[in-house]
């Protein structure tokens, strides 16, 4: 609490610059997503076993933060280059073949055979532990270029958590002020794309669009009201599933037919970009019949 | 391309069938069964979020018009809220008063919509068309100017000054419609006038 009692107008006729990026902080990023997982488990009578499982599967990526050998830092030469070249500092592509990433992998599977999951998951989970370097690899180069093949979406999933931790702690090793913007819809941090969106609730950035990186949890601000996919800002709507007051839409574009969910964080300051994104599952069913097909990343809803 | 083969139905023979969703092949089908029974109940609604220019006063803050209905589509929208635009360089989302209470601006019952007029001494408005209205305009601002004109100051200089007269112009225009109001406006010699080329 301030404890003069001077006026300070500074607070009043500042306006504050939104920042282009917010990078992750993996220490708090995968504990509260788990949390938010939890809430909306026990809230969900039908979808609630698998956010269960997926609250599990996020709880075990919080602990493995502190468990797991740190990352190598992406070089200052590298940052230079990106910056001069207007390209995001971490490159991907690289990415495939990095130790921790195999090492995180690695691990995951192995603490995660201890988490509840129907036998079809088990046996995919299986299968990623005792898969070789060469299929690893392959699961890691998938989706690193944002690919996820629609015959092994079970696999997948296992790794997909993998890269997040991995990708979120080497984001989290950046300096958010050193990254330019690079184009709509793709991350300043590492080329990403978004899996939704949110206006923000943030003190000085309310109202604002951060889209949030399904790769490595980087959150950069994108103008409103404008396509995510094609950057379109012509023949932009929304839907929602009929409510007074939805809080999470879809972004529809008419210009290139295809949508990325929107986020209210202004009217519930509780969603999770990823989280809210599996339970708002019903509106991915619903958008199905509409002919639009859906942009943003998840790999826990592959197939939508 | 036969290796990447064998290796992907390696995988795929160990943990996902033929299922072409996470939940599906994760052995959630059935509650991704159950959600899309319980949506078909539902029906989509379709919002806009609209960008415009605050038509108060010349800063021409940026607002968002939050719609229900989409005309894009055929379908009659509805203003349901508006908000200053945090996107816009000019008001970063900010409002005056007045501009906070643009809804009810538009939807207020007293809005004008069409010309009217009020004759001297009477209590009720009557339509009446534009020509007659911009007649009586220009008629009324020609009397003044011709009763009120300044055409030189106190030490003799030819001046252009009218100053009983005073002009509002709009504030979401472009440069060249607000060249346009400064160039035919400041040429009647009108001083109290304001439009965005102000600012």
């Amino acid at each position: 609490m301030a404890t003069t009692t001077h006026p300070d107008p500074g607070a009043i006729g500042g306006v504050p610059k939104p920042p282009l990026a917010i990078l992750p902080d993996p220490d708090s990023l995968f504990a509260r997503r788990a949390n938010r997982f939890g809430f909306l488990a026990e809230h969900d009578p039908r979808l609630g076993p698998y956010l269960a499982f997926l609250a599990d599967l996020t709880a075990l990526q919080a602990r493995l933060i502190d468990e797991l050998p740190e990352p190598d830092p992406i070089t200052r030469d590298r940052i230079e280059l990106a910056r001069a070249s207007r390209m995001p500092p971490i490159d991907r592509d690289l990415q495939a073949t990095d130790e921790v990433l195999h090492e995180t992998l690695t691990v995951l599977c192995h603490e995660a055979l201890s988490l509840e999951m129907p036998e079809p998951a088990k046996l995919a989970l299986q299968a990623v532990v005792s898969a070789d370097l060469a299929d690893r690899h392959w699961l890691l180069e998938n989706l690193l270029s944002d690919r996820i093949p629609e015959d092994s979406a079970a696999p997948h999933l296992f790794a997909a958590a993998a890269v997040q931790v991995h990708m979120a702690r080497l984001a989290s090793m950046l300096d958010a002020e050193a990254l330019v913007p690079i184009r709509t819809g793709i991350c300043p941090a590492c080329g990403g794309r978004p899996v939704t969106s949110q206006i923000t609730a943030t003190q000085g950035i309310e109202n604002l669009r951060y889209a949030t990186c399904a790769c490595c949890a980087t959150r950069w601000n994108e103008v409103r009201v404008k396509c995510l996919s094609c950057a379109s800002t012509k023949g932009i709507s929304y839907r929602s599933v009929e409510t007074e007051k939805a809080t999470v839409k879809a972004e529809v574009c008419s210009e290139c037919d295809s949508w990325v969910k929107v986020l209210y964080l202004v009217d519930n300051h509780s969603l999770d970009p990823v989280a809210d994104d599996v339970a708002s599952l019903g509106l991915d069913l619903m958008m199905k019949d509409t002919g639009f097909s859906r942009a943003g990343l998840n790999a826990y809803l592959a197939g939508y | 391309m036969n290796i990447d083969l064998s290796r992907r139905s390696f995988l795929r023979l160990a943990g996902a069938g033929v299922a072409a969703t996470s939940l599906g092949a994760m052995g959630f089908g059935e509650a991704e069964a159950a959600e899309a029974a319980h949506v078909r109940a539902f029906k989509l609604t379709t919002t806009t979020e609209t960008r415009n220019t605050c038509p108060y006063c010349s800063v021409a803050c940026g607002i968002i018009m939050y719609s229900e209905g989409d005309v894009k589509a055929g379908e009659t929208a509805e203003i349901m809220h508006i908000e200053g635009d945090a996107d816009h360089p000019t008001n970063r989302g900010t409002l005056c008063p007045k501009g906070a209470a643009l809804k009810d601006f538009v939807k207020a019952p007293t809005r004008l919509t069409r010309p009217r007029y009020r004759a001297a001494g009477a209590t009720e408005f009557q339509d009446i068309t534009w020509d007659q209205a911009l007649d009586k305009i220009a008629r009324a601002m020609k009397d003044d100017r011709d009763a009120n004109l300044v055409q030189t100051n106190e030490d003799g200089v030819a001046v252009n000054r009218w100053t009983t007269t005073g002009f509002l112009a709009a504030s979401a225009t472009t440069n060249e419609t607000a060249w346009l109001t400064y160039k035919a406006v400041r040429s009647t010699g009108i001083v109290g006038f304001d439009n965005q080329a102000r600012v």
